[in-house]
């Protein structure tokens, strides 16, 4: 009978130690946000671990569980975007199909807008602000306008097939329309959208699989064609917004473009070969200042790129490999390395306070 | 001592015929009681242990196998995969009845499909010697799970019959009737079978500081079954010819997705398989032949993903062809010789236009000796080759490939005197990667090279002589290593994700098996099973990685059974409890990734009516999750929490 009583003090034993309390983590964060930045960890699909990093700029250190720590609650799954406008921030969270609302300063919930429509998840993935609407791009083909003040979805306006990234130039709304849910039967249309009307006015032929937009200081709109990761490379259609043409298909391939003051940091993740490159690009002379601006050397898979204005730094997102927490390096405005955070699960998105 | 032969060809079927998995019982009189102790353990169920637990499927079962680690995404119906010994789920072969079931086109089977109710033993098969019941392909892949069902076996008995109904929580019904009739030579059988559940249980899970209390949506269930059975029995030998039919219409409930409620995916499967076997046993050699013909047709719906099309309604037809023949020959006392060859043709049909249209030739061959050494030590060598071709007539095709695998087997021969017995076997497979692996749409990768698997194990099988209690334990230490490992990673974007041979992993494993059985007085009996795993599995791919050194994802680094049964006459108790230490849902061990352990305990009482003679009535009510735990296999797949079930046994012979 001892072996029997052996097996089970072993059991017992473990399985008190499978229930060992995890040490809470230290509260790194003051009651209100500053001199910092916040980080999006996306985390994986279907694992309920998107998650909100602080990270403090005063010391260095790095909270990864804030949003949890300060709601009382997850995020939910597969967060985003994530932006601040006013006092308040927006967090989409693209599985849970919902947008968080929170307080900027003290990061305190306001709202969760629950995204779902007639039963079925619309899927938010990206949003911009213009007055007091918040534009919102959703997987089932809609942009839906949120009033910032009620925080309810007042209309939905049609655009193509599994919308993306969103820019604002000359009064318009211009939709990149990536069809990615149809792959390779991919969508290439940028939809325009009167924001005095809420209209769709037209849909713009542009490269394959459309993902981020941005505008530039003179009303050129830049959206980045992911193409379809084999054949067709990735490229970057530039648009007039007067006229809404394509005036050019810029052979440069990237994943993410981001403005760094007038100018543009365009980064390129290669998936086949995991080669990272950041170039910076003047978008009024549309050429390219520095091709290799940034050395990526240390970093594995990049997913992620801002600039702070501020602290005239840039920050990339390492999401190494996907499956293991992340990184946030700094570099100065000239491309040296000066800090690394490391963050949770698929860092994606930054807003930094002073 | 017969022949050699004589016991490598009966012995699978010695084991099947027992009742129990205890073939030989001595006792020795301790203190007041009579303590009765198993001589031979197997990693097995026996019909007795899968009638007391109760069971909805085959999954839940082998996760009481010592190495085994299941994988289940839900409860009844759910998907259930099961690796051994921290080896994918793709290195087990489920052997039914003689036969393999495959898929090629997942590479696994889906153990939460296999119905319980006809089921009469389970054995877990690693590094056994070479059986001429088995197909060659079972012979040669990294471990064997053997199911056994009453209808495919001779029994000396004119006419059986088995009956069962069951009512439990989340509504799940089941009714089973088999019919087994025998008259002289022949073996007539036939069965029939359905079940289904609401599958709408209630859990509550763990968010933040606060606990989502809900109920599994989209989980309904339901299927049919039947088949029949027809054999022969010679002198010499015996025929058999066996067709199964079944069908299975599910709810996908999917993951929990905190916040988001809207499933609607729905999965409708279909399956047909026409078997047929002829064994035959003579003085110097045996023999079998066998051949099967499988289609499965799976048509998978989600009308609510966010396409152009609005909506996914695939079809896939997956069919496949077998043919082979194993061989043993006595040469002498001490020397046989064993072998086989075996032939799999196996395709897959799609209604969606981007996929492939693969079809496979996959051909086995096997040649082995064993050779038993002054009847002291059991040489056994094997050498087993496979030559896949293949050919996709919807794009890329993967190159053919040709492997050569050995197995090597070292094994003390027990006796009165010697009590300790040794094994030590190396064993080389792979497994093929899965059509899907290959060519699914933007995800598979024609350049996959089969995954590498070795293991090397040494057992122990030891019978300590005490005063007061004799106790029998089987242990075994391994080691594994597995190269070419393929996994999933993002090749496009975060949501394109493709296949890859990246992975190297170091499993260094241990387990025990204890069994005792006890006669406490007159009518009174105690029985116990207990095991203990421990699965060290880890990634060793690039040492300036993250996840360099750590648990791979999902294996536990311990797990307990301890089941006990108290029987008085023909009443009995069971309380069977699985414990598994926390696991970690990514390769990298840290805390955001963690999955808590947990300890399940089941408990069943039971009675048995003999209502007239060669008539049994049996009653049984069992508690799942008596501790109403909430846990879950895989994160976010919520398991139930307490239920019930009663069930009502009707047996003939």
């Amino acid at each position: 009978m001892r072996l029997i009583s052996l097996f089970s003090i072993t059991a017992i034993m473990l399985i008190l130690s499978s229930c060992k309390k995890d040490k809470p983590e230290q509260d790194l964060v003051s009651a209100t946000l500053s001199n910092g930045m916040l980080v999006l960890c996306e985390g994986l699909f279907q694992q309920n671990n998107s998650s909100v990093s602080w990270v403090n700029f005063t010391n260095s250190a790095v909270a990864n569980s804030l949003f949890e720590n300060r709601v009382g609650r997850q995020l939910g799954d597969t967060g985003n975007d994530m932006k601040r406008y006013g006092n308040k921030i927006y967090i989409v969270v693209n599985a849970s199909s919902t947008i968080e609302v929170l307080d900027a300063i003290t990061f305190k919930t306001i709202q969760q807008i629950d995204m779902v429509n007639g039963g079925v998840a619309k899927q938010p993935r990206s949003i911009v602000f213009n007055g007091s609407f918040a534009y919102v791009t959703c997987y089932d083909g809609f942009v839906d306008v949120i009033d910032t003040s009620a925080l309810t979805v007042t209309q939905r306006i049609p655009v193509g097939a599994n919308p993306e990234g969103m820019a604002i130039a000359n009064n318009k709304l211009y939709v990149a329309n990536s069809g990615g849910l149809n792959f390779p039967n991919v969508d290439s249309t940028l939809s325009v959208i009167d924001l005095s009307s809420n209209i769709e006015l037209s849909k713009i032929v542009i490269g394959q699989n459309p993902s981020s937009v941005i505008a530039d200081a003179q009303g050129e709109i830049y959206v980045i064609n992911r193409g379809d990761y084999g054949a067709i490379p990735s490229s970057i259609s530039r648009i007039d917004s007067q006229n809404d043409v394509v005036l050019s298909t810029l052979a440069i391939n990237a994943t993410h473009i981001v403005p760094m003051n007038s100018n543009f940091l365009i980064a390129n993740y290669d998936y086949n070969s995991s080669v990272s490159n950041v170039l910076l690009f003047d978008p009024l002379s549309e050429t390219v200042i520095n091709s290799n601006f940034i050395a990526t050397t240390g970093i594995s898979t990049l997913y992620g790129i801002q600039y702070d204005s501020f602290r005239n730094q840039i920050y990339l997102m390492d999401a190494m490999s996907f499956t293991n927490t992340g990184y946030v390096k700094s570099y100065t405005s000239t491309g040296s390395l000066v800090e690394n955070y490391h963050v949770g699960l698929n860092p994606n998105k930054i807003i930094f306070y002073d | 001592m017969r022949s050699i032969g004589f016991i490598l060809f009966f012995a699978p079927l010695i084991s099947w015929g027992q009742r129990d998995t205890v073939q030989r019982i001595s006792e020795v009189v301790a203190s007041e009681i009579t303590l009765i102790i198993p001589r031979k353990i197997n990693s097995s169920l026996s019909k007795k242990d899968i009638e007391e637990l109760s069971a909805n499927d085959v999954g839940e079962l082998i996760q009481k196998i010592a190495g085994a680690n299941l994988k289940s995404y839900g409860s009844l119906g759910g998907l259930k995969t099961v690796s051994m010994r921290g080896l994918g789920a793709n290195h087990s072969t489920i052997i039914k009845d003689g036969f393999s079931i495959s898929n090629s086109q997942t590479g696994q089977v889906n153990l939460g499909q296999i119905e319980v109710d006809n089921v009469v033993g389970i054995i877990s098969s690693i590094g056994k010697r070479f059986k001429n019941s088995l197909p060659v392909s079972a012979q040669v892949s990294g471990s064997n799970f053997l199911i056994k069902t009453f209808e495919n076996t001779f029994t000396s008995d004119t006419l059986q019959i088995r009956s069962n109904v069951k009512y439990g929580s989340f509504n799940q019904q089941l009714a089973y009737l088999g019919v087994k009739y025998s008259p002289k030579r022949f073996l007539i059988s036939a069965f029939g079978r359905m079940r289904k559940s609401a599958g709408s249980y209630p859990y509550i899970l763990k968010n933040g500081n606060t606990f989502v209390n809900s109920n599994r949506r989209n989980n309904a269930y339901q299927d049919y079954s039947f088949g029949a059975t027809l054999g022969y029995k010679m002198k010499r030998g015996f025929g058999r010819l066996m067709y199964r039919n079944s069908s299975i219409n599910q709810e996908l409930p999917g993951a929990v997705i905190l916040y988001n409620a809207t499933q609607d995916e729905i999965l409708l499967t279909s399956k047909q398989s026409l078997l047929a076997d002829y064994q035959s046993f003579w003085k110097i050699a045996d023999f079998r032949f066998y051949a099967d013909v499988n289609s499965s047709k799976v048509n998978y719906k989600d009308p609510t993903f966010l396409n152009s099309s609005g909506g996914i309604d695939a079809i896939y037809d997956n069919r496949s062809v077998t043919g082979g023949a194993t061989f043993s020959i006595k040469a002498n006392k001490q020397l046989v010789i064993n072998g086989g060859l075996e032939e799999v043709v196996s395709d897959l049909f799609s209604n969606d236009s981007t996929f492939a249209q693969p079809i496979r030739f996959h051909n086995f061959g096997l040649l082995g000796v064993s050779y038993l050494l002054k009847n002291k030590l059991k040489i056994e060598v094997q050498i087993s080759s496979q030559y896949v071709q293949e050919k996709n007539n919807n794009g890329l095709s993967a190159e053919d490939r040709f492997r050569i695998n050995p197995f090597v087997s070292l094994e003390t021969i027990s006796n009165k005197k010697m009590r300790w017995k040794h094994q030590l076997w190396y064993r080389n497979s792979f497994r093929m990667p899965s059509f899907n692996e290959l060519y699914y749409n933007n995800i598979g990768n024609n350049l996959l090279e089969p995954e590498d698997a070795h293991q090397i194990n040494y057992g122990l099988s030891v019978v300590p002589v005490q005063k007061k209690i004799d106790v029998y334990i089987r242990s075994n230490v391994y080691f594994n290593h597995v190269a070419n490992k393929i996994v999933a990673i993002p090749t496009k974007n975060l949501f394109v994700w493709s296949m890859q041979n990246v992975g190297l992993v170091n499993i260094y494993g241990f387990e025990a098996i204890l069994q005792t059985k006890l006669k406490l007085a007159k009518n009174w009996k105690l029985t116990s099973n207990a095991n203990y795993s421990y699965q060290r599995t880890l990634d060793v791919t690039d040492a300036n990685s993250p996840t360099y050194l750590h648990q791979i994802a999902y294996i536990p680094l311990h797990t307990v059974n301890f089941d006990f049964s108290v029987y008085y006459k023909t009443t009995g108790l069971r309380m069977s409890n699985y414990f598994v230490s926390k696991r970690y849902s990514l390769n990298e061990n840290v805390v955001q990734n963690e999955i808590g352990g947990f300890l399940i305990s089941d408990l069943s009482m039971f009675h048995t009516f003999k209502i007239a003679k060669k008539n049994q009535l049996k009653i049984q009510f069992s508690v799942k999750n008596v501790f109403n735990q909430q846990y879950a296999y895989i994160r976010s797949f919520v398991m139930p929490g307490r239920n019930y079930l009663l069930s009502l046994s009707y047996a003939f012979n």
